[in-house]
């Protein structure tokens, strides 16, 4: 027993770090420019497309793939921001959720064209492939590694946001955009910035799901997206330490859920959405408005 | 004059419609009720969207109370469809009752956040309880019995026959929702929609307002639904699935959000479209983020705002235009 | 004199530290009309959100014709008669004049709930919503989008919008505020006009002093969530508290 509820918290964490990665960007995202972005998942999707294929290009080095692919959907973001985003800032929230909504259609079916509408196997990681034993069970080496780079992702952030220069100015642009804009910072250019970061944690997060989710699909990034949405509103939209602790109650949540009532382990996580969203909209870390 | 012409132009798709019913090969007859059936679901959604100004990703949940409602009761009770209509609709209105009860409390993204958590609890229940829903099958083999009043029986097993009755409830959808937008209540929705606090400052509870209009457009879908249910004889999971909120969503902005006909003529060009590019390509999906996107971009108004701005602007060559609505 | 039209006790608000009403009371007599003054911070606004339900109350107690309103929402408050036009122009801006000022009075002759008739077959609406346009001056913008007016009609119709409700008390938070001279003569006199028909009681926050001491029979000084004085306009003129208090920030007259 004690073993098994081991290995599902394990299985938790590492779900729960997953979404985080991908939850980060889109609560930055959020914080600094106020657009909740459909789009994310794709981000994430394409992250993992191109990691695949600079996998194969470059003889299976996968670190350097990660590194490129993230950087060439990074090119994305920057289109998507500053020739169609920036434009409906000043409009009402439909037309800004939608215009994002645009863009996961219109990515999930560029991807089919490149790569194809099947799903792609993905090779596995030499060094963190296979698994160890923990107690008397094997785990798979490679989600204890996303385990670890969860965490390293949460303290980068914040020592970006709290410790440095830049993060001062993302700051105080997300609190008062006119008052950032009044002391010289171009905001404009610094939202373009903070969106093309966004982008690359959420390709990141999709590189890192190649070795991890094995297949590769069209739709990878429309299930995902819904997941990083529950985890931004119970931590409360925008607050980066409420995402991490919410991305692991819903990693936990969902896996002890598919361990002990799988019929209601997706109810479970949308019934805690609702709950946080009507009771504490500012989110469960968050402080009362 | 200008009454004398929206009157034959409103006979002449009437004519137009029912010719379908009467002349139209079986494929454009289904195609047609595809489009009658969105446009009912759209009308009524952006009652919520276009009037009141919210954006609801949980519609799709009460498409699915209606085409479930319809099913079960198909299946388990009685296959008059009358009845299940009844259910279906019904229960959608119960269901968006309660669920809009607690989202109404919040506006703009939290809504839509609400709205999304809450039709995703019920898309997860139709997904899991298989003894119940069919699960990930749907419920299957819903038969379109005649519609039996008692006195009268009315065969709607073939296409065309049910082309009718779905004709039928779309044109009471366009009547009572053209009515409710002309209505003291459609004055305040869109009081709301322009500024809330100031409403309640009005005397008038936003919130009860709010839900109001949310229930309503919640039994409109659940209409669609159980329309939809009894169209393609079977209840899918899907339907009730937050994507498939999306669709009233895009339709209303394609024929444009702010105008009575937007809804409908959205559904005939979402439809056509999505056929036709299906004919040449796979991809519907992309060409459809491209028109959104072109839409979004530079054309808010939708194909009736687009087309009436262009009307606007030959008038006003000739004389000032005052802001009507 | 008969029973107060609106009673204050112990009203206290703080945001943080900042101490916005402390233990404030206050009586307001149907047909009397008072202004409030004060300094910047003074707890002006606070006060009339907190009476007009927009923001809660710490502690205290506010009675309106002898019912326990402190807890009421806003829209149960202006159906009983309590009604505030605001600082900053708020209307309904895609919407033509005249259902600006229909919203409200559907609210009135409890008619906004009707949801089959048209809106054009209330003619008894049609026609007080009519006689509101005339006293405010906007009668010949009836069909004009809101948003088209100039700033000065924009917030005749937003006095417009808050004396459609048929209110007993009206809040009125600096009414002439952007408004060029002969709209602050127009807006001025229906304020007077009004207050001697005796139907509705006005309570005015103000800037300009000469407003204040020409319209008012009773005036109000707030400064720090305290009042520190109360009586009328020659009272107010006199009081060396209340020129200390102003001292550096106006000049009194």
């Amino acid at each position: 027993m004690l073993e098994s509820i081991v290995h599902v918290c394990l299985a938790g964490l590492s779900t729960g770090m997953f979404i985080w990665l991908v939850a980060s960007g889109l609560t930055l995202i959020f914080g600094v420019l106020g657009v909740l972005n459909f789009a994310h998942g794709s981000f994430y999707m394409l992250g993992a497309y191109f990691c695949y294929t600079l996998l194969g290009l470059m003889g299976d080095n996968f670190w350097l793939g990660l590194l490129l692919g993230p950087l060439c959907v990074c090119v994305v973001g920057f289109v998507v921001e500053r020739y169609f985003l920036r434009y409906v800032y000043p409009l009402a929230l439909p037309y800004q959720l939608l215009l994002t909504f645009a863009f996961v259609l219109l990515f999930d079916d560029l991807v089919k064209v490149v790569w194809g509408a099947g799903s792609i196997g993905s090779p596995t990681l030499p060094g963190l492939s296979g698994s160890i034993p923990i107690l008397g069970r094997n785990f798979p080496v490679y989600s204890l590694f996303i385990i670890g780079v969860g965490p390293l992702v949460a303290i980068g952030m914040w020592a970006l946001l709290e410790k440095t220069w830049w993060g001062r100015i993302i700051r105080a642009a997300s609190s008062d955009r006119e008052m950032a804009s009044a002391i010289g910072v171009r905001v404009p250019a610094l939202f373009t910035a903070v969106f093309i970061f966004g982008t690359w944690l959420g390709a990141m997060g999709g590189g890192l799901a190649v070795p991890y989710v094995g297949l590769l699909t069209p739709g990878m990034g429309e299930s995902i997206i819904i997941d990083a949405f529950v985890v931004a509103v119970i931590g409360g939209l925008g607050s980066l330490k409420g995402a991490f602790l919410g991305a692991l109650i819903i990693g936990l949540l969902s896996s002890f859920g598919t361990r002990f009532i799988p019929t209601f382990d997706m109810f479970l996580t949308f019934i805690l959405m609702a709950a946080v969203l009507l009771w504490r909209p500012q989110g469960l870390f968050g402080e009362a408005a | 004059m200008k009454r004398f012409w929206t009157y034959v132009f409103i006979a002449l798709i009437l004519a137009g419609l029912v010719s379908i019913g009467l002349f139209a090969g079986r494929f454009v007859v289904y195609l047609s009720m595809r489009v009658l059936i969105l446009s009912i679901f759209a009308l009524g959604y952006n009652l919520l969207l276009g009037r009141t100004g919210l954006l609801s990703f949980g519609h799709a949940a009460f498409y699915a109370g209606g085409a479930y409602g319809l099913g079960l009761i198909s299946i388990h009770v009685t296959t008059n469809p009358l009845l299940g209509i009844i259910v279906g609709v019904g229960l959608a209105c119960i269901m968006a009752l309660v669920i809009g009860f607690f989202c109404v409390r919040h506006t703009e993204i939290y809504f839509a956040m609400l709205t999304l958590a809450f039709g995703m609890m019920v898309f997860s229940l139709i997904w899991n309880l298989r003894e119940v829903t069919g699960g990930d099958d749907g419920l299957v083999g819903i038969v379109r019995a005649p519609i039996s009043l008692g006195f009268a029986s009315i065969p709607i097993t073939k296409t065309s026959h049910y082309y009718f009755f779905v004709l039928f409830c779309f044109i009471l959808t366009v009547a009572l929702i053209y009515l409710i937008r002309r209505s003291p209540f459609g004055l305040v929705l869109s009081g709301i929609r322009e500024n809330d606090r100031r409403i309640e400052f009005a005397g008038l509870s936003v919130r009860n307002y709010r839900l109001a209009a949310f229930v309503i457009s919640g039994t409109f879908a659940g209409l669609a639904g159980a329309l939809g249910a009894l169209l393609e004889s079977n209840a899918n999971p899907f339907s009730a699935h937050w994507s498939h909120s999306a669709e009233p969503i895009l339709v209303s902005l394609i024929g444009g959000i702010q105008t009575f006909t937007g809804p409908v003529v959205g559904s005939v060009v979402f439809i056509l479209l999505r056929e036709i590019i299906e004919r040449f390509t796979q991809n519907w999906m992309l060409w459809f983020g491209l028109i959104l996107l072109i839409i979004i971009m530079g054309l808010r108004g939708g194909v009736v705002g687009g087309v009436a701005q262009l009307f606007r602007r030959k008038r006003s060559h000739v004389a000032k235009s005052g802001g009507n609505r | 004199m008969n029973a107060p039209l609106l009673e204050i006790k112990r009203l206290s608000k703080a945001f943080g530290r900042v101490i916005a009403a402390s233990n404030i009371d206050l009586t307001i007599d149907p047909g009397v009309l008072t202004s409030i003054i004060g300094p910047n911070g003074a707890g002006k606004s606070t006060l009339i959100n907190m009476l007009s339900g927009s923001l809660p109350v710490d502690s205290g107690r506010i009675l309106f014709q002898g019912a326990d309103i402190t807890h009421l929402p806003i829209h149960h408050r202006v159906r009983m008669g309590l009604c505030r036009s605001f600082q900053v122009v708020n209307i309904f801006p895609d919407l033509t004049v005249f259902d600006n000022i229909q919203i409200p009075v559907l609210a009135v002759h409890k008619r906004a709930r009707r949801l089959f008739r048209p809106v054009a077959r209330e003619a008894g609406v049609r026609e007080e919503v009519s006689q509101v346009l005339d006293r405010v001056g906007l009668a010949a913008e009836a069909q004009t989008v809101a948003s088209a007016l100039s700033h000065g009609d924009q917030r005749l119709l937003e006095v417009g919008i808050a004396l459609a409700v048929r209110p007993r008390l009206l809040f009125l938070d600096e009414p002439t505020a952007g408004m060029n001279p002969v709209e602050r003569v127009r807006v001025l006199e229906n304020i007077r006009g009004l207050s001697e028909e005796g139907k509705t009681t006005f309570v005015i926050v103000e800037h300009d002093m000469d407003i204040v001491f020409s319209l008012s029979d009773r005036v109000v000084v707030l400064h720090h969530g305290v009042i520190i004085g109360d009586g009328t306009t020659e009272d107010i003129q006199k009081s060396a508290r209340v020129r200390e208090v102003y001292l550096g920030e106006e000049v009194m007259t």
